[in-house]
């Protein structure tokens, strides 16, 4: 229906690459694997849940039957596919602003990539190459990433303290209770329907609501 | 291959659409409306997969031509021999290409290994689509090469696993737990919430003593239940 | 930082807070075209009496420089008023979606629902609003003879433009002609600088470059450096037609270029202040509080309220006697200094001013790194691109401080090149949610739209470690309204007479 689903955006992207130059791509990619600081920026901007890069070398795309005609193309395509919290008109200015690098590493022997300064090129250059999400599913449509990894603390800690501290004498209890709080005090934020990033795709889930009633 | 990230995985399909029509629309077209009329949310016939933590539909219609400003970083020699030549110049412009087929793209993230998780998708996915009749995960794939030679879940795997490419970096910036770990963990984090708000300010034995009536009742420990149902949109 | 804005060109009210100029007072008008020709001779009337943003009194380096006059006035216009101006189509369909829009059809995006959907609106934001004039003065004789003339301008118009009427008075007036706005007064009759809810309001507007005496005013104000200096924001930010923080023009302007630099974009919001219910829930708040109900409002606001002392230097009410005893020891611009030049560095996790506070949302300074070294190209690269020029005023006045009722609150505006990238940014992600603070659905305590049905609560966190557990906050009450508004684009003087004489060309 739309690339929003809840608090997280589909982003598709498909930008061809020269063949001869993916290696430099894919060096960079196992450096980002390899090197966890390189990913730095990204992960302390925390509005990502999971995010690929897909290269489909120029003979790649699935040929599944001779009655296929077979691709014959000059490029191979790089496929980049996010789940972010936010809309990308309302979250370029983030990633730009807080990874140019990274994200100039990431596309920079694209065909006709300009950088990610200036913005506009850039915002330009995904809008150009992105192709919208026919039907996107997010199993916690209340929850940004921030909220998934919170939750997983928020278990851990209170499995925890139940084991440890429930049977206590109740001042003891208390002291270990206020300790759990104060651990889990950046936590503890409500979960919620995501407030409405765009009024278009507003638009459209209203009208399918009205079909559902 | 980088296509996990701890347990959590990622599925890249590219399914070849049959080029050809059914009457005046296109298989493509056909497949693209099922996509678009997919029941959402809770509602989504992935939300019965199990582990699927987002995943997504689309057609890859064609790749595009890269009709913007000349500023590639890599060096062509065509750039300075272009100044010379209108036939250089011609040749400095990105090529055209053209995709001979369409594509229905199926993107997933999820938990655990990819043959359980494509016996869910086979088994499991199922829905009421927007004219009330019931549709299983073949009423998607059917217009693609070589689908109806897919009987069972073996051969939907096999033809899947076809129609898979490796991811060459995939960023996992939230878990690799078990969906209904991290559903189970949402509802924790909401119920647990809302009792230390409760229960500010209240003597020590009372809290105790609501927080053992407050496990019992959470049963944190039980992925079963109570939990947050997968795909649940509202409070 | 060699901008040299052209401050003839530029209106006043987008460079001065007139307050801060001892203008106590501001009468908001707002206006209908009837017709094209009609209303262009109108704008021109009016034009010859724009205040611009040249210095006023002596000028410090050789910048030319007038006497400060005796009353301000400066027009902006809606999208339907530019379209009653007949501006080409090929200007017009230029400018952001969210303008031609206008604010109330943003109310999704903005959160102005229950109390504060339009329909409870003042009765003239059922009108078709076109023009927005203001009229800034130190007493209300300047400003009612101000006002006189613009009515002969309307009278003279001869139709061709009506002053609307609609505005709610303190006096259960539903059709006033303008709204009123006014500095506050203490016991005494002396102006102040606070709000109904007794909050130091306007302190540490945006700094950018091109403005005078950047150097004494950007410690705070303007962006963080990585090395902890900090730096006037790019132009563009605040001015179409110059160069933003994205190194580039701003895209909202639309052409010709003469059309678009020089101006910039205003949201005007009247925003009604639930008095009785702020006081009753910072009195039952306090109750469970370990500090003093003013350290408490503090904490809502990040500010205390007496002399707007930022709490994340002055945490609790042992420091904050401290604070003022050296504050009140500081010369003018090392008052000025305590009050914008801090930092959230040494208090990453919220313990002195929590992420909920007004302050901190509004403006995290080089927070969102969330003391992760380096992680960002800058510490504040979550922030320069959020920036917004606030103005305005109180309106009304607290008759009783029982009732919500009743009419005051703030007029306010805000200034920005890129109504979506900024305010309502600013309004929807960091005022009525807060993912980029960690804190999920939490919102801003004083201005956030809290909704009675889904009761919300916020989290004063404590040092970490300490074995405290966090303060929360619950049940928080609607303490803000929205009463009415719109987006208005301010051209500059060039424009302005552009525009008057039907000469927009964007060929």
């Amino acid at each position: 229906m739309s690339n929003i689903a809840g608090k997280a955006y589909a982003m598709n992207v498909i930008t061809p690459i020269r063949w001869y130059t993916t290696w430099t791509n894919k060096l960079f990619f196992k450096a980002a694997l390899l090197i966890p600081e390189t990913l730095k920026g990204l992960l302390t901007l925390s509005l990502i849940h999971y995010a690929r890069w897909v290269i489909i070398p120029r003979d790649g795309f699935p040929r599944l039957d001779p009655s296929q005609p077979k691709e014959e193309l000059h490029y191979a395509y790089m496929l980049f596919f996010s789940n972010f919290n936010g809309s990308w008109d309302q979250y370029v200015d983030s990633f730009t602003f807080a990874i140019p690098s990274g994200l100039d590493l990431f596309w920079k022997w694209n065909i006709r990539y300009p950088k990610s300064v200036p913005l506009t090129p850039f915002h330009d250059y995904i809008r150009h190459n992105q192709i919208d999400t026919a039907h996107y599913y997010n199993a916690y449509p209340m929850a940004a990433s921030n909220d998934v990894k919170s939750a997983q603390k928020v278990k851990k800690a209170l499995i925890d303290f139940n084991a440890k501290s429930s049977d206590k004498s109740a001042d003891d209890f208390l002291k270990d209770y206020h300790m759990l709080l104060n651990n889990l005090q950046h936590d503890f934020g409500d979960m919620k329907p995501t407030p409405i990033v765009s009024l278009s795709s507003y638009e459209v889930k209203k009208r399918y609501e009205q079909t559902k009633a | 291959m980088a296509t996990k990230s701890g347990n959590a995985t990622a599925l890249t399909v590219l399914s070849p659409i049959k080029n050809g029509n059914l009457g005046e629309t296109s298989f493509a077209d056909i497949t693209r409306e099922r996509c678009l009329r997919l029941p959402i949310h809770e509602e989504s016939p992935l939300a019965k997969v199990p582990n699927t933590y987002l995943a997504r539909l689309f057609i890859l219609d064609n790749v595009f031509y890269e009709s913007l400003p000349a500023n590639d970083s890599v060096f062509n020699f065509s750039d300075i021999t272009s100044i010379f030549s209108d036939s250089a110049r011609k040749k400095a412009l990105p090529r055209k290409d053209t995709l001979k087929s369409k594509y229905l793209v199926f993107s997933s993230n999820f938990h655990g290994d990819l043959d359980t998780y494509l016996t869910g998708v086979w088994e499991k996915w199922s829905y009421i689509d927007h004219e009330g009749t019931q549709r299983d995960v073949r009423h998607i794939w059917e217009h693609c090469v070589a689908f109806d030679r897919v009987t069972d879940a073996s051969s939907f795997i096999a033809y899947i696993k076809r129609c898979q490419l490796d991811a060459s970096l995939f960023f996992n910036g939230s878990t690799d737990d078990s969906l209904q770990e991290q559903l189970k963990s949402l509802y924790l984090k909401q119920e647990f919430t809302k009792f230390a708000v409760e229960h500010q300010g209240k003597s020590a034995s009372e809290i105790q003593q609501d927080f053992k009536a407050f496990i019992a009742r959470v049963q944190p420990e039980n992925l079963e239940g109570p939990t947050w149902q997968a795909g649940k949109s509202t409070p | 930082m060699t901008t040299n804005l052209d401050l003839t060109d530029i209106q006043g009210n987008i460079i001065k807070a007139y307050g801060a100029y001892n203008f106590q007072k501001a009468r908001y008008l707002f206006l209908r075209i009837n017709n094209g020709d009609k209303g262009r001779q109108f704008v021109d009337a009016i034009t010859a009496k724009v205040t611009t943003a040249i210095p006023w009194g002596k000028s410090e380096n050789g910048d030319v420089a007038v006497e400060k006059p005796r009353v301000t006035t400066n027009i902006a216009f809606t999208y339907s008023g530019l379209e009653a101006l007949e501006l080409p189509t090929a200007s017009l369909r230029e400018f952001p979606d969210d303008f031609m829009m206008g604010m109330s059809k943003r109310k999704d995006i903005l959160g102005d629902d229950g109390p504060s959907d339009p329909e409870n609106w003042d009765k003239i934001w059922k009108e078709k609003v076109h023009i927005w004039i203001s009229i800034n003065a130190p007493d209300m004789d300047a400003l009612i003879e101000r006002y006189n003339w613009v009515a002969q301008q309307v009278e003279a118009s001869d139709g061709g433009v009506t002053l609307l009427t609609g505005h709610r008075g303190g006096d259960d007036e539903e059709n006033l002609p303008y709204q009123d706005a006014s500095v506050l007064y203490d016991e005494s009759g002396n102006p102040t600088p606070k709000e109904h809810f007794g909050y130091t309001d306007g302190i540490g507007d945006p700094v950018f470059e091109g403005q005078t005496n950047v150097a004494a005013r950007v410690l705070g104000r303007g962006k963080l450096m990585r090395d902890g200096s900090w730096a006037p924001l790019a132009t563009g930010e605040f001015l179409l037609g110059h160069v933003d923080e994205a190194m580039e023009y701003p895209k909202t302007a639309p052409s010709p270029m003469l059309l678009s630099r020089n101006g910039t974009y205003m949201v005007y919001r009247k925003l009604h202040e639930n008095v009785a219910a702020f006081n009753r829930f910072l009195d039952e708040q306090s109750k469970s509080f370990s500090g003093s109900k003013e350290m408490l409002a503090a904490k809502f606001a990040g500010r205390w309220r007496d002399n707007g002392a930022p709490i994340v230097n002055a945490p609790d009410d042992a420091s904050k006697d401290e604070w003022d005893k050296a504050f009140e020891a500081a010369d003018f611009a090392g008052k000025k200094r305590m009050l914008t030049d801090f930092t959230y560095n040494n208090d990453l996790h919220g313990a002195k001013c929590p992420y909920s506070a007004h302050l901190r949302r509004i403006n995290p300074r080089g927070s969102l790194e969330y003391g992760v070294k380096e992680a960002y190209e800058t510490p504040g690269a979550l922030v320069n691109r959020r920036r917004i020029l606030r103005r305005g005023l109180p309106y009304g006045a607290v008759k009783d401080a029982a009732r919500d009722d009743g009419n005051h609150g703030i007029i306010f505006m805000a200034l920005n090149a890129d109504i979506q990238r900024q305010f309502e940014f600013v309004q929807q992600q960091w005022i009525n949610y807060a993912n980029d603070f960690k804190e999920g659905n939490d919102k801003e305590i004083l201005l956030g739209n809290h909704d009675t049905k889904h009761p919300s609560k916020a989290v004063l966190q404590v040092e970490p470690g300490s074995g405290k557990p966090p303060h929360f906050i619950n049940n928080i009450p609607r303490l803000v309204e929205t009463r009415g508004g719109d987006y208005f684009f301010i051209p500059s003087i060039t424009a302005l007479k552009l525009i008057a004489a039907g000469m927009v060309d964007p060929t």
